[in-house]
Formats: structure tokens, sequence, C-alpha cells
């Protein structure tokens, strides 16, 4: 039993170090492009491009299903936007809530019909509402047919070359699209998808009407940690990716893409538990499969806030989905992993989300139960795993720091006060934060084993009016 | 204080004794010996780097340079940095000698226009807008005709310009590089007095994309020349040209451009279909006659395109309020379909009773 407990322990070292030194080479990557994005951003005319003609319109696509409490302010914040030419299309996708009643009396809609193209084959649309007040939106009211489905009909009713999909629990900065756009404009030829980064809060509308400079970190432990997670996410890996060719996940949250690219491949699937992370990589594949140039980057700067959930349970659920949609995506895709015909996603991405997504839970698991074993059985002492436990939380947290580093060069958006708090914050993410991660992952391992798709809705935060 | 080690306490066996401990023991102390000064510098390095931003943001900024700095930035601006890194500070000191008016700008910027990067190429097009002189103008041509930098961008910047580029960009429309040709047709849209007659020529090019430019253009403009031009164009062999000649005909010439622009709703291609309807929505109660007519079309893009056009200019609320057994609302329903007629009757049934009886 010791032998194998002991070469339990060796496997759950080594791929703790190989993960780890994974994240370190990628966290050096990711400063590099976060300095050329920063003095790029810096270089920029957002006044010049936000009124330019020469600026690409955009459709806005927002499909909302139960969505009642978060609509107003994501479309509100939608139609704020800083752009020269774009519409706003928020599809309800068979609401059981009052989110189509809320949108009606917000905007003042109309029903209308409108003749659209069928490109994308969706559930029934039951009505196209318009708004007197706001002629750049545009409601669709469907029979319900998931997320996919409703980016679809969007997709449908879609004016403009390139659309940008979103969320519809995030509140977003009213310069999101220009941001966005800028990088499209430099080579629209190449540049078929674009993504950025997000913040999270209980309340998304609440701490976006904070003043720049003074944007408030949730109070909560709970909530701080899952923006820390946010940041290490977008900071550490997504910007690395971007750099190396590999950027596999366009959130759903923010998603910019052309819109033939998105008629080529056929839009978005229904055969997902979610679409992001699915559609990213069809993309890659079609791409690099024709060897067709093309680029797909994640961004810096913070386009908007989110909603993050406000208990574990909710938390769990969503994490749960994550993890099932990507080992349903890498399982799906796996005629790319180690391929060199795929070239760094096949080489670098899929292995990666290999490594660190999809055996992540495994060896998570066998780590805590092995080394409680070995601990129990005198393997090592118990002191020699405090000491591994606090190894494995510096480590954590200097990841952390490097992070928020990143994000506060680029932004300057918090208070001091903040900074600090979540500096501080970062060594115990092992402790508080990460045993709920797992749990959620072993989850969503669990449930794509038995083959479940579906997409367990939590409910959204109690927002203050 | 020694760590206690497991070699202290009974063991289930005793061979190959502590070999295992000792490696974590060794890597916890290495990850420990790595992360905890890594988690202490970056920490500490964020909080000075706060504390001296909010203290630079708080200095008034000037824009007046010391001569060594001055001095360092020239050499900086002037060099030719391999690292994209090394690019990206030359065109911050660009941009800081630009905003101090240094005497070496005008010299520097056209060694910068000349980058192989596009987006450091892009950074001193910016500089050149910022600039807005004659000879930044004369760079921002230039530029357009040479290709360097993205196009759209150079059009921007010099379409901010105060004084306006006007009269310098008619050479443009002669210049044998279609590109060329297309940015100066489309930068001549505020200009509404400016090269008419070539711009007419210009819808005839052989690049379809100058006809587009040149069709865009003459949207802004009047005249019989010009509607003749455009009305041409709506038989464009190329999809993107008739898009643009349907709105700009439509613009031009209002309602007797809508018995031609209205034979367009049955276009095979959405986008033209599309800019037919928004061309006839545009022309309001004036397209009426013409959209009656092809109510009964034998295309189904056609009869639907009527129907939606008048439904969105009013048309057919209106009827449905004066006479809701009127035969020609019939008919506008069954080119529509049932779903057309749904939402109508929805939105009749939401006007309360007192506008109703005023209307």
């Amino acid at each position: 039993m010791t032998t194998w407990l002991e070469i339990a322990v060796l496997l759950c070292l080594g791929y703790l170090l190989l993960t780890n030194l994974t994240y370190v080479a990628l966290v050096v990557i990711a400063f590099v492009e976060n300095g050329v994005r920063r003095h790029e951003h810096a270089s920029q005319d957002f006044d010049l491009l936000g009124e330019s003609r020469f600026t690409i319109p955009v459709s806005v696509i927002v499909a909302a299903y139960d969505e009642e409490t978060a609509i107003i302010s994501t479309v509100e914040s939608l139609l704020g936007l800083e752009y020269p030419e774009f519409e706003v299309i928020a599809v309800n996708d068979g609401s059981g809530d009052g989110t189509l009643e809320r949108l009606v009396e917000a905007f003042g809609l109309e029903p209308y019909h409108v003749f659209v193209r069928h490109v994308f084959p969706t559930e029934v649309v039951r009505a196209i509402y318009r708004s007197a007040t706001y002629p750049n939106l545009v409601v669709v009211d469907k029979e319900n047919g998931g997320k996919s489905d409703a980016l679809n009909a969007g997709l449908n009713v879609a004016r403009y070359r390139y659309v940008c999909g979103v969320d519809a629990d995030t509140v977003f900065d009213r310069e999101a699209l220009l941001v966005g756009m800028r990088r499209v404009v430099e080579d629209p030829a190449r540049i078929v998808g674009v993504t950025s980064h997000l913040t999270i809060a209980e309340d998304p509308a609440r701490a976006m009407a904070a003043p720049e400079g003074r944007r408030p970190i949730d109070r909560r432990p709970f909530m701080a940690y899952q923006h820390l997670d946010y940041l290490r996410a977008f900071f550490n890996n997504r910007l690395a990716w971007s750099r190396l060719g590999f950027m596999l996940c366009a959130v759903g949250a923010f998603q910019i893409w052309r819109r033939d690219v998105l008629e080529e491949v056929g839009g978005y699937s229904r055969r997902f538990t979610c679409e992001d992370i699915e559609l990213t990589f069809r993309v890659h594949e079609k791409f690099l499969r024709e060897r067709r140039e093309y680029e797909i980057h994640c961004l810096p700067d913070n386009v908007g806030t989110t909603e993050g959930p406000d208990t574990v349970r909710k938390l769990v659920s969503q994490r749960e989905r994550w993890q099932r949609v990507i080992n349903e995506t890498v399982w799906h895709y796996r005629n790319m992993w180690f391929r060199r015909r795929y070239g760094s996603v096949g080489l670098l991405g899929t292995p990666f989300y290999l490594l660190t997504e999809v055996l992540a839970p495994v060896f998570e698991a066998l780590g805590i139960v092995t080394f409680a074993f070995a601990v129990a059985l005198g393997l090592f002492d118990v002191s020699v795993f405090v000491l591994m436990l606090c190894a494995i939380a510096f480590l954590n947290a200097a990841l952390t720091s490097c992070a928020i580093f990143l994000d506060d060069m680029q932004s300057r958006t918090y208070r001091l006060r903040d900074l600090v708090r979540m500096l501080a914050l970062a060594p115990l993410d092992l402790v508080l934060y990460r045993p709920v991660i797992v749990w959620a992952r072993l989850k969503g391992t669990w449930r794509f084993l038995r083959g479940d798709k579906a997409w367990h809705k939590f409910e959204r935060n109690v927002r203050t009016a | 204080m020694p760590i206690p080690r497991s070699r202290d306490v009974p063991r289930l066996r005793d061979d190959d004794d502590g070999r295992v401990d000792e490696l974590v023991l060794l890597v916890a102390l290495a990850v420990l010996a790595f992360s905890v000064p890594v988690w202490l510098a970056v920490s500490l390095a964020i909080v000075v780097g706060r504390l001296r931003y909010e203290r630079s943001r708080r200095r008034s900024s000037s824009s007046t340079l010391g001569e060594r700095e001055a001095t360092r930035l020239v050499r900086r601006a002037a060099g030719r940095p391999r690292t994209e890194w090394g690019r990206w500070r030359r065109v911050t000191a660009l941009q800081r000698l630009e905003q101090a008016h240094h005497p070496a700008v005008p010299r520097l910027v056209r060694r910068v226009l000349d980058d192989r990067d596009p987006k450091i190429a892009a950074a001193a097009i910016r500089t050149l807008g910022d600039v807005g002189d004659d000879w930044a103008i004369e760079l921002l041509i230039d530029a357009l005709r040479r290709g360097h930098g993205q196009h759209s961008r150079v059009a921007s910047e010099l379409e901010r310009l105060a004084p306006a580029p006007g009269v310098k960009l008619l050479a443009l429309l002669r210049d044998w590089n279609p590109t060329v040709r297309f940015w100066g047709a489309t930068l001549l849209r505020p200009y509404p007095d400016l090269g008419e007659a070539t711009l007419i020529d210009l819808t005839w090019d052989t690049d379809a994309n100058v006809r587009a430019a040149a069709v865009e253009t003459l949207g802004t403009r009047s005249g019989p020349a010009v509607g003749a031009a455009l009305l041409a164009r709506l038989d464009d062999s190329e999809w993107f040209v008739r898009v643009h000649a349907a709105r700009a005909a439509g613009h031009v010439l209002g309602a007797d451009a809508a018995p031609t622009i209205t034979r367009h709703l049955a276009e095979e291609r959405w986008w033209v279909r599309t800019a037919a309807k928004d061309a006839l929505r545009g022309m309001g109660a004036e397209a009426v006659p013409s959209l009656l007519s092809v109510l009964a079309h034998e295309d189904p893009f056609a009869r639907n395109g009527a129907a939606e056009v008048l439904q969105d200019i009013g048309f057919v609320d209106f009827l449905a309020l004066d006479n809701p057994r009127s035969p020609l609302l019939q008919r506008i329903y069954d080119a529509g379909g049932e779903r057309f007629r749904e939402a109508a009757e929805a939105r009749i049934e939401r006007i309360p009773d007192e506008d109703m009886q005023a209307a």
C-alpha cells in the first residue's frame, strides 16, 4: 500500500510542478503582451474612433432567459455605448418570468413584423419588437431553445458585418465596443474574433457606477476570491494565449466575431452545454485545417462587470457547468491534440487545457486523498504536509499578485486599500476558496461522464434598487 | 526550529526510509523560497507603483521638456529598435515630443511612418492628426498613397483636421491605384462643391470598390446628372455597389427613384433588399404608390418587403385605425402574412382609447 501511496504522491508532485511551471511561463508572456497592449491603448485616440464614420458598425446580441432582475441595466448600458453605429438585439429566449414585459415597459416597445434571413435554424420567433425612443434597439421574442439558439436568432436579425455576443447579467463600460473594435479595425481581414477582460461583482450596475479609479471590490471575501479568479484567468492565461496564438475561449459575456466567420462555421452550436468555448475551438479548427490566416485576441482592457454568484451553491452550479463544457469541448476536438497541423493550438493550447482543466479535478482529488493518507500512515509528517500546503498557497498567491499587478498597470481602477486587501487575501485562497472550486470541478467531471448537458441556471442575486 | 521528520514517527515500512518525504520537503522548501519573495516583491511593486501613479497624477501635467529629457526623447524617437517593446517606447517618445511642440517632430514623424509595423505607423498617423498643420496634411495624403499604416486610420485623421484638406484630395481621384482612388472618393464626402464630374466618371471605374465609394459620396449631393449616374448603378454587376446606389438614389432623387428602387425588393441579395427598404422608408408617404404596386408581386421577397416598409412608415396602422375593413389593408395583410397581421393588431390594441378617438 505504501508503495502505491508513494507513487501517487510523486504523481501529484509532478503534476503540481508541471502545471505551475506552465503558469509561471504564461505569466512572463502575459507581462510582455500586457505591456504592448498598454502602449497601444495609450497611443489610441478613442474620441476619434468614437466619431469616425470609418469605424465598423456592430450588432450587439444579448440572449436573455429569466433575467428580469438584470436585463434592464444590461440593455441600458448597451444603449449607452459610445460607438458611431451599432444596434442592440435583445433576444428573450422564452423566459418564464417577466423579462419581456420589463423590456416592453422600460423601452416603450411595439411589435413589428420584420422579414429576416433564416441563415441559422432556430426555435420559432414569436414576435419582434422595436422602440420609438431607441431606434437601434430590437427585441426578439422566441420559444425557448437555449442560449446558443437565442444567439443564432439574434444573428438572423443582425444587420451588420460584426456581431458582439454578450451576457444578460453584465453591465458594460461606455467604451467597451471601441476597445474591442479598435483591435479589429487594425486588420479586419485577419482578426476574426476579439474578447476582453471582465470583472465580477455581486451587483454589476452598482460596481460600474463607481467613479474611475475608485471601483470597489465586494467586501465579502467569497466575492473577492471570484474576482481574483477572473483576474488570473484573463491576465495570466488569456493574455499569454493571445500572444502565443491559441486564444481558446472568447468569453460569452463579451465576444466580437466577424459575421461571415460565424456563418461559415454554422453559428452557435446547441450540442454543447455552453456556446463560447466550443465556438472558439470550432473557428480555430476550421481555419487551421484549411490553412487560412486568422487571429483571435483577448485584450486586457476591462469592458464590463458581470454578476458573480453570491452563494456557494450558485458558484458550484456555475463552475460545474464550466467544467462540463470544457470537458465536452476538449474531448470533442481531440483530433487537434498534439497535432502539428494545428500549430500552437494543437501543440500548446489543447495540451494546456488537458493538463490544467480536464485533468485538474482528478489530480486535485488524488492529491487531497493521498496526502491525507500519507500523513495518516506516517509516510511523512504533518509538518511536511503543512509546509507543502503553505508552499502551494504562496505559489498561488504569487501568481495572483502578478495578475493584480497586470490589471493595475492597465487600468488603475481600484482603490489602494482594495489592492492591499486583494494581495492579503491571495495566500488564503487555497483554504477559503479553492476547495469549493475543486468540488465543483469534480461534480462537473462526473456529470460530463454521465452525459448531462443541462444548463442548471442559478438564481440571480438580489439587487438593490 | 528544525522541522520534524517522518522518520521520528512510527512507519509502516522501514525500507527506502524517508525518500519521498525528503523529496516533498525539498519541493515545498524550493517552492516557498521562490513564491514568498515573488509574492512580497510584486505586492510591494503594486503598492509603490500605485502611490507613484497617484503622486504623478496630482502634479500638474506640464508640456515643457527639459533639454536633457528632450535630447533623450529625440534619440529614442529617431532610433530603430528591434523589439516590439522598443518600438512602442519610440512611439511614446514621439508623442511626448509632439505634446511639447518640439521642432524635431516633422523629421521624426516621417521616419516613424516608414516603420514596417503598421501599428507603429498608425501611432505616427495619430501624431500627425494632433499636429494638424499643412505639412501634416501632406504627409497624411502621402501615407494614403504609399499605403503606410491603415487607410481607415489615415482617413479618420484627415477628416478631423483643421485646416480641411479639401482641394488636396482631388489628385487622389486620378491615381493609378484603385485603393487610393477609393479613399479619394470617400474623403470628398464633406466637400459638396468639389470634384462632382470626376466622381460621376468614377461611377464607371473598373474597380467595384471605387464605384461604390463614388456612389456613396454622390449620395450626399443633388442634381440631375448625379441622379442619373446613381440610377445607372442600381444595375451594377456587384451587389455592394447596388446597395450603395439604392441608398444614394433614394436620398438624391426621393420619390422619383421609388419605382426603380422598389424593383430591388425582389433582389436575390439580402443586403440589396435591406438597402432598398431603407431607402423607401426614408421617402415616407411618397413611396406608398410604388409599394402598393408590388403587393401582388410574384416574388415573396418583394411582397414581404413592401408590406414591411408600409408597416414601418405607419401606413398600415393608419389604415387599420381609419378603416379596418379596407380592401387595401387586406391586400397588405395578405402580402405580409399572418404574423404580420397579428403584429399590426397587437400595436393597434395598445393604443389608448382616447388616442384612438383623436386619430
